[in-house]
């Protein structure tokens, strides 16, 4: 077995009650490393087109990558990977906490769950005596997520959903201390095989090839880590809700929902306001994270609560037009104990409140106005009245109360808090996202919207280039398993430093903005391990990893999720925007929306795709895409 | 001729106003100019808040635009932006 891995793959049928260890598939960890790639091969090798995803067919795949179990900065996060059924397309999500690391030590590098229990059950999984108990947990369900992990023991690593994945919400998410596998719906599918927890743990130790050299590397990565200007300082101290002050300045925050990109009160939701105003100096972070990018807040009337996330003071502050860190704070709380994705929550009310102003629904929620809101989340967790069709996210609720030009989502997947009409880039990331309109299938807008040197957001160069380039390398550092954020330590500190309205900034922009062929020769160079996670890599499993083998790798994952999505019926129609993206104008100037359709052909190329948006058969064996 | 400055958390912090409007502005240089006189004695500072900050007249940034020679016209809005990262 390489180095890195458990060597275990452990399959639990909850139907049957049972459980097989089986050995992990060499070919296809080197095919596809781990996490959401190994999780996508399975998916696809497992189930025939079609499958109901709240069905018993659907399996729930947790896989963690070679990375996982090790002390490296930032490595200790797990894919959850299913069919989707918010979108119907292949379903993904990433989660720090600690799940990864039990898992891991447990000797499991992937668990699959199979089929359906006729009652609420949870297991724990023994990897040192190669067991699973599967418990009753009739007594847990209804419970929320932090106070199942109360009665499940803090100490343990789990895997829990809430009421909402209970009431199988579409967005319901899968928590891990604090954080949550939040996207696409993952929940729902646990809670349709009424599962209500998983927990892992055992004595195993991670066997790398070149432990010295690991050890040496990673004690000098964990310094620079610390000592860099974003994962060492700003994201300390701000979090990652400092993102409004870029954000907002250059229109791309959603406002009114994604009406405006700019809100003249956003700043009472930032990072920088929330560190003057309700930091408790009580930070959290994955297990063995030093950028420790978690913290606490203390709000009057709710308590000390985990502090909202730029996503989440985005969605459910400026585009409900209520940006007001309290409630923010208090519903962030209440969403993630029953356990929901808040950028679809965020959105779901964004667009409840669009359709009550044009008298299409009444939900009872109104732009600007907190009352109801609150008792609306609930409603949606626990699927009651209104909020029943709610749970169902944003698409099927256009489909049946109108409203399709302003509801935001792609492929069913409601957008991330970036507004595309100020960031070309990763509007086609959205478009094309296998899993539907997210930011972190790739993160483009660092490059051109909120990192220190961007690129016109509004020009149509490198639009189509950066996308593809990081695209694979997300696709690669979600299967490691990597946290994203250790990407951000790749721009080093002059870059910071400088100053952004100074000439050499200004050339240094425009030399990057036409740097499409060197960006794809330098990210596809073999040469050598160069970057931590290659370093890393290299040192845990004894093979070379390059940045441009990673690119190959990725690239793999991501076509292979295309082929998924395209055998279960969707199209080139699918890679698009809402229309209030394509068609509305958002800055004075602004003639029209984001230019998709000059961009597409163009990155359809670069993909090795047909004009159809289909992976040629060239493509996909110099991919070594098996289908 | 009327422009809107809004500023960084921490310039606000300094100044204690979110924005504040100049008026006589004809280019981004110029907003910088009259944003900086009313910082008064505290022109230091207003220095180092600025030294890290880009500028973006109505959403875009000057330097994607002419730098500070980039026009601006009545009503628009000048914005100081801090880099980030994260999300």
């Amino acid at each position: 077995m390489i180095r890195g891995y458990a060597g275990r793959v452990l399959e639990v049928d909850l139907a049957a009650r049972t459980f097989a260890f089986r050995p992990l598939d060499e070919d296809t960890a080197r095919l596809y490393l781990g996490g959401k790639g190994y999780g996508a091969r399975l998916l696809y090798d497992m189930t025939p087109a079609g499958i109901d995803p709240l069905g018993p067919a659907n399996p729930l795949i947790f896989a963690t990558g070679p990375l996982n179990g090790s002390v490296a900065p930032q490595s200790n996060r797990f894919a959850v990977v299913c069919k989707s059924p918010l979108t119907g397309a292949i379903g993904n999500a990433a989660c720090g906490g600690s799940f990864a690391y039990g898992l891991k030590r447990a000797g499991v590098d992937v668990l699959v769950v199979r089929n359906q229990s006729p009652s609420p059950i949870r297991l724990e999984i023994d990897g040192d005596r190669s067991q699973v108990a599967f418990i009753d947990a009739s007594d847990l369900w209804g419970k929320g997520t932090g106070a199942t992990q109360a009665v499940l023991g803090r100490k343990k690593h789990h895997a829990v959903i809430g009421p909402a994945g209970e009431h199988l919400v579409l967005f319901a998410g899968i928590v891990s201390n604090e954080r949550i596998a939040a996207r696409t719906g993952v929940g729902a599918v646990m809670g349709s095989k009424r599962l209500k927890a998983v927990t892992a743990g055992g004595s195993r130790r991670l066997e790398m090839d070149d432990e010295r050299a690991f050890k040496e590397y990673t004690k000098w990565a964990g310094a620079m880590f610390r000592r860099h200007p974003v994962l060492g300082e700003r994201l300390k101290r701000v979090g990652t809700s400092g993102i409004v002050s870029t954000t907002n300045p250059r229109n791309i925050l959603p406002t009114r929902n994604f009406k405006y990109g700019h809100h003249p009160d956003a700043l009472d939701v930032s990072g920088e306001f929330m560190a003057d105003h309700a930091l408790t100096g009580v930070k959290s972070s994955c297990i063995h994270c030093p950028v420790m990018c978690g913290r606490d807040v203390e709000i009057e009337g709710v308590g000390r609560v985990k502090g909202p996330e730029y996503e989440t003071v985005a969605l459910l502050g400026t585009n409900l037009d209520l940006p007001d860190l309290t409630r923010v704070s208090e519903w962030n709380h209440l969403a993630d104990e029953l356990g929901m994705d808040t950028i679809s929550l965020g959105a779901v009310l964004g667009f409840a409140m669009e359709l009550q102003e044009r008298g299409l629904l009444d939900a009872g929620v109104r732009f600007g106005d907190p009352s109801g809101v609150s008792g609306l989340i609930s409603d949606i967790a626990y699927r009651r009245g209104a909020g029943a069709d709610l749970a169902d996210g944003v698409r099927r609720m256009s489909e049946k109360y109108g409203g399709r030009p302003f509801a935001m989502h792609v492929k069913g997947l409601e957008l991330s808090a970036y507004d595309p009409r100020g960031s070309y880039a990763q509007g086609v990331e959205y478009a094309t996202s296998s899993r539907g309109g997210c930011h972190v299938q790739g993160a483009s807008m660092y490059m051109e919207s909120t990192g220190p040197l961007t690129i016109n957001p509004h020009s149509l160069n490198l639009k189509a280039d950066l996308p593809v380039v990081m695209q694979n390398l997300a696709c690669a550092i979600n299967s490691m398993v990597l946290c994203i954020f250790t990407t951000y330590g790749i721009v080093p500190r002059f870059i910071h430093e400088m100053n952004p309205n100074s000439p050499a900034h200004r050339a240094l922009t425009a030399v990057f903005e036409h740097s499409g062929p060197l960006l794809r020769l330098a990210f596809g160079a073999k040469l050598a391990p160069l970057v931590w996670f290659e370093k890393w890599l290299t040192y845990i499993t004894g093979e070379r990893f390059t940045s441009g083998r990673l690119q190959e790798i990725g690239a793999r994952i991501f076509n292979l999720e295309r082929m998924y999505n395209l055998r279960e019926g969707l199209t080139a129609a699918d890679d698009t925007l809402p229309d209030r993206m394509l068609y509305e104008p958002t800055f004075p100037g602004m003639t029209s929306g984001h230019p998709l359709h000059l961009l597409l052909p163009r990155y359809y190329e670069l993909r090795g795709w047909d004009r159809s948006g289909v992976p040629t058969a060239r493509t996909l064996k110099r991919l070594q895409v098996r289908i | 001729m009327s422009i809107t400055v809004e500023l960084t958390y921490d310039m606000s912090k300094a100044l204690g106003a979110r924005s504040l409007e100049v008026e006589g502005a004809a280019t981004v240089a110029d907003v910088l100019r009259l944003t900086r006189a009313r910082f008064g004695e505290r022109a230091a500072e207003f220095e180092r808040l600025t030294r890290v900050a880009a500028l973006a007249v109505n959403g875009v940034l000057a330097t994607h635009r002419r730098g500070l020679r980039t026009p601006v016209a009545d009503g628009d809005r000048v914005t100081f932006v801090k880099a980030a990262a994260g999300g």
